[in-house]
């Protein structure tokens, strides 16, 4: 256990934080609500049932004066007290204050319990508000409060981020413009000691000052001025007023440009979806300039400088007697107030620290330096386990489901909070009761999943046997899983002229589901051309299956005839598949060049059989089933052979009648035989399929030992890891025992394979001569000719990265030819 | 405002907070040429395609217009702003920026906070 106290806070007007030291450094926690922030506004909410503390109470504060409270430290050590209208109590500043130090208390993740801790209070702190802050400490459960002064803690981040920890004797100014208020202390330090000498604020100055003041002098004047309002300002500002929503828009707006403003020159502001008083919409761009904004906060920021030259002359000092100014708060972001207070008073501002974190990140470091001085035999009693049976719906349709449990275990004076695991809900912290009762906010279709945390009095958490709280929304309740694979038909480009199936939504999808994806054309599709077709086919069952033996669910064709204008080879074809809960299909592609869609929905009852797509399809069946005879014959595999041919007989009658077809066919014959070539199709895919995987699995080794091979003597760590990740795989997608699963890894090895060979002199060298053979057919032989005078030249300077660029400028220069001509069937491909 | 971890997709979040100015936009006019379908697209390649990895399940981002959804302090995912002089009962009035979230596999998470102003509807 640390013997240092390590944990310092500080308890801000405007925002507070919590920072820690650890081994010599500082880390700032975040907010755990506030993706990324790391403050927290010091602003508490009184609902009846709930407490909320910082950002949600600050949106309520001006809104709900009776219920939020905020700037509470400007009373801290007084008499007053703050009458909450919802709870009917009132609160002192004190116990504010102590709420926010609770809620400070959660930012911890390091799973320290807190019980010492360094609080910043400001330099103008007198004792009794300082022990009122040590109260507030003290009802928040920290057992030792060590206090520090503000400006002492920023000179402290700024020595530790010297790492010069010694600063040498003299003096300084810390200068604290935030969110809301201006502080501003002369620190000394003599003889290793370190002291704030003294100090001026304005409780009422700060950087929503600043977004104000855009709005109304910048904004609403120009917009006035182009656009007819009656007193614009008035109906933005008052809270009955017409425009009051536009304002806080506006406020907004301003902020962001204040920020940008700190980067560049101007800013743009849009004002739109408004209308004036004539039913114009307003819609209009405004720019603001750097130092239009410097105009308007100068006075405000030579306010501040007149507290200096107060502070100075009080103390018989002159700026040549400050060595620098150190900037603390956001607001000094501005380049202006640093460079203003700087201008004005010949003191150099120093801005090397975060002016946000600053105070909190002294306090730590001061804190490390603190002893602890709690006795362990004082550590609390451990509380009793608290048992907790939770009820609610596992799956729902509702925006919201309620949420119930019954606590078991004493659970007087604690507190809990539900937590939504995506961040995007807190219940706030409500009083713990034998039964509890929530709405839990659901986000549409998602696993939703909350946590609820028990609290002591203290903020400290106490352990629970409850489990995450899992909610499925949207689907889970009527939507069935698919009973089989849905696919897509594909040109197969590995296999030319033949075809395979691309996994659209896998077996068990749950229903409803939804896809689109993009194929480049691979024909061109002729106006008027009735012989250029696409085929979108949707099919059901397996996608390691032949298409032929899957049911086509399924089908919209494209020719020639529908299209507005000739659509070019590699244009692209859209395709969005949807399946609704009932199972209707809706199928739809979309030529992007002619901005077509075509659109059709199958119904899983009625079947929709397309002849010129069904009689095409008898035709390539017979050819592959010719095919797989003869291959089956040729290596003595009798056996398969053997029931091959008797699918021959079947097959022969089916192509019959399947001519005899004409394209209008009115009866049900269609159905009978698209039946019957889905059986003949599933008994050649059953023969073949052994062959098929004993063919993908033998490949697979193959390439898995070459892979390995050129790996051992050239691979670099990443293709290892690659290859080792494929490896590890292996036994999983073995047992799938499907041949497209095992070619898919069989691939990757390739391009492993592919990536080292082509670093390798030896391939390349071989690259080079092949194409060297091939010189006379490329297309710019003078181009060709200086690329193989230097590839000569790169060969004997051994400079192989060139090397690797020239084979690829001469494979650019061979002319396209083969591979372009593969017979397409579907039009798009993998 | 932005969860650490997201911090590097700043500038794809600009980008779809421009998206969803353009679908905004594209609600008050009539247009023949299918503008939404590229919109659409875009998106898509968002929630999809842009970050997902061939071997791995699909992970993507998406923005979500919260307009004329309730408001209360427990909605952690939009910073607001209370106009008016209630605070019961708020909707969300008028959208300054959409919610994004990122989303992997069935589970999202907030990724941006929305920005918002909110009214008491009455």
């Amino acid at each position: 256990m640390e013997n240092t106290i390590n944990i310092g806070i500080d308890l801000g007007t405007t925002n507070s934080a919590i920072a820690k030291f650890v081994k010599g450094d500082v880390i700032v926690f975040n907010n755990p609500l506030d993706y990324g922030r790391s403050t927290l506004p010091s602003v508490v909410y009184y609902k009846k049932d709930r407490i909320v503390v910082g950002n949600k109470a600050k949106e309520y504060l001006e809104r709900d004066p009776k219920n939020v409270v905020g700037l509470f430290k400007r009373k801290m050590g007084t008499s007053e007290s703050f009458q909450i209208k919802s709870i009917n109590e009132s609160k002192t500043p004190v116990d504010l204050s102590a709420q926010i130090l609770k809620e400070l208390k959660t930012f911890v993740n390091t799973g320290d319990t807190l019980e010492s801790v360094v609080i910043t209070i400001p330099a103008s702190f007198d004792s009794i508000q300082s022990n009122a802050t040590k109260d507030a400490g003290k009802q928040a459960g920290f057992k030792q409060v060590v206090l520090l002064q503000e400006p002492i803690a920023a000179s402290l981040a700024y020595a530790n981020m010297k790492k010069s920890k010694e600063l040498t004797d003299g003096n300084w100014l810390v200068y604290d413009l935030g969110g809301g208020t201006f502080d501003v202390a002369l620190v000394r330090i003599k003889d290793g000691e370190m002291k704030v000498v003294d100090h001026e604020g304005d409780n009422f100055l700060g950087g929503s000052d600043f977004d104000r003041l855009i709005v109304e002098k910048l904004i609403i004047p120009k917009i006035s001025e182009q656009y007819t309002f009656e007193d614009l300002e008035n109906q933005m500002k008052s809270a009955t007023g017409k425009y009051n929503a536009k304002y806080y828009s506006l406020l907004n707006q301003a902020e962001e440009a204040k920020i940008r403003l700190s980067a560049v020159s101007s800013a743009e502001i849009i004002v739109e979806r408004m209308e004036d008083e004539e039913g114009n919409d307003v819609d209009m761009e405004i720019t603001i300039t750097k130092s239009e904004f410097n105009d308007l906060i100068k006075d405000s920021i030579d306010g501040t400088i007149e507290m200096i030259k107060t502070i100075l002359t009080r103390n018989s000092l002159t700026s040549n007697d400050v060595q620098f100014n150190l900037m603390v708060g956001g607001s000094t972001f501005i380049p202006f107030v640093r460079q203003r207070v700087e201008e004005v008073l010949q003191i150099p501002a120093n801005c090397e620290i975060d002016p946000t974190t600053a105070v909190a990140i002294g306090a730590a470091y001061y804190a490390a330096t603190k002893q602890k001085e709690i006795s362990k035999d004082k550590s609390e009693k451990k509380q009793s386990a608290i048992s907790i049976k939770a009820s609610y719906n596992k799956a729902s349709k509702e925006s919201d489901e309620l949420f119930a449990a019954r606590i078991k275990g004493n659970t007087e004076g604690l507190f809990y909070k539900i937590v939504r695991q995506d961040g995007g809900f807190d219940s706030g912290l409500k009083e713990l009761s034998e039964r509890i009762n929530e709405d839990l906010p659901l986000v549409e279709n998602a696993y939703n999943f909350f946590t609820l945390t028990v609290y002591d009095g203290q903020n400290n958490v106490i352990e629970t046997d409850i489990e995450p709280i899992g909610i499925n929304s949207g689907f889970g309740i009527s939507g069935q899983p698919l009973p089989e694979d849905i696919c897509l038909e594909v040109d197969d480009y590995d296999n030319p002229g033949h075809t395979r199936l691309a996994l659209i939504f896998e077996r068990n999808s749950v229903l409803p589901t939804k896809r689109t994806l993009t194929f480049p054309i691979n024909k061109p599709i002729l106006k008027g051309n009735k012989s250029d077709r696409l085929w979108i086919n949707v099919y059901e069952g397996p996608q390691t299956s032949l298409p032929e033996a899957n049911k086509l669910i399924g089908v919209i064709e494209i020719s020639g005839k529908q299209v507005s204008r000739d659509i070019a080879k590699g244009s692209d074809l859209e395709i969005a598949i949807m399946i609704s809960e009932s199972r209707d299909v809706t199928v739809s592609g979309y030529l992007n060049m002619s901005d077509q869609e075509f659109k059709n929905v199958f119904n899983p009852k009625v079947r929709d059989t397309n002849i010129t797509l069904l009689k095409g399809q008898v035709t390539d069946l017979s050819s592959k089933l010719d095919e797989e005879i003869e291959l089956a014959t040729e290596k003595e595999d009798y056996e398969t052979a053997g029931a091959l041919s008797k699918v021959k007989k079947e097959m022969e009658a089916v192509a019959d009648e399947a001519e005899s077809l004409t394209d209008d066919d009115v009866t049900d014959k269609r159905y009978q035989l698209e039946d019957k070539k889905r059986k003949i199709a599933q008994k050649i895919d059953s023969a073949t399929k052994n062959k098929r995987l004993q063919k993908a699995t033998d490949y697979y080794y193959e390439t898995k030992a070459s892979c390995e091979e050129l790996i051992e003597n050239s691979g670099n760590d990443h293709e290892r890891k690659t290859f080792n990740d494929i490896v590890s795989q292996e036994s999983a997608f073995m047992a799938t025992k499907s041949p497209l699963k095992i070619q898919e890894k069989s691939d990757e090895f390739h391009s492993i394979i592919g990536q080292i060979r082509w670093r390798t002199p030896d391939f390349l060298k071989g690259i080079f001569g092949s194409l060297l053979n091939n010189q006379a057919k490329m297309n710019d032989q003078s181009q060709a000719k200086s690329l193989i005078d230097a590839g000569g030249f790169a060969i004997e300077s051994q400079n192989w990265d060139r090397l690797r660029e020239i084979n690829f400028g001469l494979l650019d220069l061979l002319p396209r030819g083969s591979k372009e001509d593969i017979t397409t069937k579907i039009g798009f491909g993998l | 405002m932005l969860e650490p971890n997201f911090k590097q997709y700043k500038p794809y979040f600009e980008l779809l907070d421009q998206l969803f100015e353009i679908e905004r936009k594209l609600e008050n006019i009539e247009e023949s040429n299918s503008i939404s379908r590229n919109l659409n697209k875009m998106k898509d390649i968002f929630e999809t395609n842009l970050f997902s990895s061939p071997t791995s399940s699909e992970i993507g981002f998406t923005y979500h217009n919260p307009i004329g959804e309730s408001y209360n302090e427990t909605r952690l995912d939009l910073e607001a702003s209370i106009a008016g002089n209630s605070t019961e009962n708020l909707v969300i009035k008028e959208v300054i920026k959409p919610i994004i979230r990122y989303k992997s596999g069935g589970s999202t998470l907030i990724a941006r906070k929305g920005v918002v102003v909110v009214e008491s509807k009455i």
